[in-house]
């Protein structure tokens, strides 16, 4: 089967260049190419895609802007004329680098990669390694705590003192008015174990807890002092949610 | 008696390795990226003016990356190590200092989009079979 992936560069003979090579390729399915971020983005608000190929240079949101935005996890692919983002790269976890402008042997390699590392990633998908075992509720019950993987050890949070979630791409961080805990794990898989009247997802990124909201000026929630952003795609859900008169 | 093709061969200023393992032979492809460049270069080329005429440099910097891209793939290996230098000056000097750099950039793009000009001419003729 063929990977899925989008483009997100707004060089067109890059994008074209690219284009070709997925298709030459025959291993990579293009669903789409997009010349800046938000596109991108309210693309993959709709669809899922297993790989991006991401340039990071973009007028209005850089590639790294798009990485804090996602839900999910896809495959990254770095497409940059600048080698000074490796550090950030590497930061981002992200799959490859391909140095603009790049050749077909250099993309292939990539994607060969990237395809065995998919392969391998898959038969223990069951059984995470320790150091990224994700937030877990505690079992059986409708509790009112969870515990998550922070810093090496399980942590008890009380559900009540989560003020909101934030979304780090591949981490999620967890804000109480105490402390901050960062754990593995994705913004949607939080959503699910989360679900219930306690929490509500505003934005790509975040999730709050309504009982700690103080007030709500235009397109921000106010909550202990830290502003989230409303989403387009979610006013209409906080709205309904919140009693909004 | 039959015509034997030879392969068509890069103006000796671009990086012929480069764009031989770039287009594996492909001169159709390689005439379609000339013309593109020829035809986004000036775009690009304006926003690059207008950021250093309103003395913008971070824009002036992230205009010039956008063209150093753009050089890379008709093989001006040596202009985008021009544009690079440029760039990361950008973020350190002002509009002032950059200005002879500037200048030269200037100079070194006009003969860089001469060349391509002409790259392309040749590679039109070439793919039509003259």
């Amino acid at each position: 089967m063929k990977t899925t992936c989008i483009i997100v560069e707004d060089i067109q003979i890059a994008a074209d260049f690219l284009r070709k090579f997925c298709e030459k390729s025959e291993l990579v399915e293009v669903k789409g190419h997009f010349l800046n971020v938000a596109d991108a983005l309210e693309f993959l608000d709709r669809e899922k895609v297993d790989l991006l190929f991401l340039d990071v240079e973009m007028p209005g949101a850089t590639g790294f802007d798009l990485l804090d935005s996602l839900t999910y996890s896809p495959k990254i692919i770095l497409t940059t004329s600048k080698t000074e983002y490796a550090f950030d790269a590497f930061q981002y976890h992200v799959n490859d680098y391909l140095k603009k402008p790049f050749t077909y042997k250099r993309f292939l390699e990539a994607i060969q990669k990237l395809q065995q590392q998919m392969q391998t990633q898959e038969p223990s998908q069951t059984i995470l390694p320790q150091q990224q075992l994700p937030a877990t509720p505690a079992q059986g019950s409708d509790t009112d705590f969870l515990f998550i993987k922070s810093e090496d050890k399980l942590v008890k949070i009380k559900k009540d003192d989560i003020l909101f979630l934030e979304s780090m791409r591949d981490y999620v961080k967890f804000v109480t008015p105490a402390k901050s805990y960062i754990t593995y794990s994705t913004l949607k898989n939080m959503e699910e174990k989360l679900i219930g009247p306690l929490f509500l997802k505003v934005h790509r990124s975040y999730i709050v807890n309504i009982n700690k909201i103080d007030d709500i000026r235009g397109n921000t929630i106010y909550l202990l002092g830290n502003q989230i952003p409303i989403g387009k795609g979610h006013k209409e859900e906080v709205t309904a949610r919140l009693n909004i008169l | 008696m039959q015509k034997i093709r030879t392969a068509f061969v890069f103006d000796e200023s671009l990086n012929a390795t480069f764009l031989a393992e770039l287009f594996e032979g492909d001169t159709i492809y390689a005439e379609t990226v000339f013309e593109d460049f020829l035809k986004d270069l000036p775009v690009y080329w304006q926003r690059v003016e207008a950021a250093y005429d309103s003395q913008n440099l971070p824009v002036l910097g992230t205009s010039v990356h956008t063209c150093k891209t753009l050089f890379g793939y008709v093989g001006f290996t040596d202009l985008q190590e021009q544009c690079q230098q440029f760039e990361n000056k950008c973020s350190v000097n002002s509009a002032e200092e950059l200005r002879v750099d500037y200048i030269l950039l200037i100079q070194r793009k006009e003969r860089a989009q001469h060349i391509i000009e002409k790259e392309y001419a040749r590679l039109r003729l070439f793919n039509e079979g003259k």
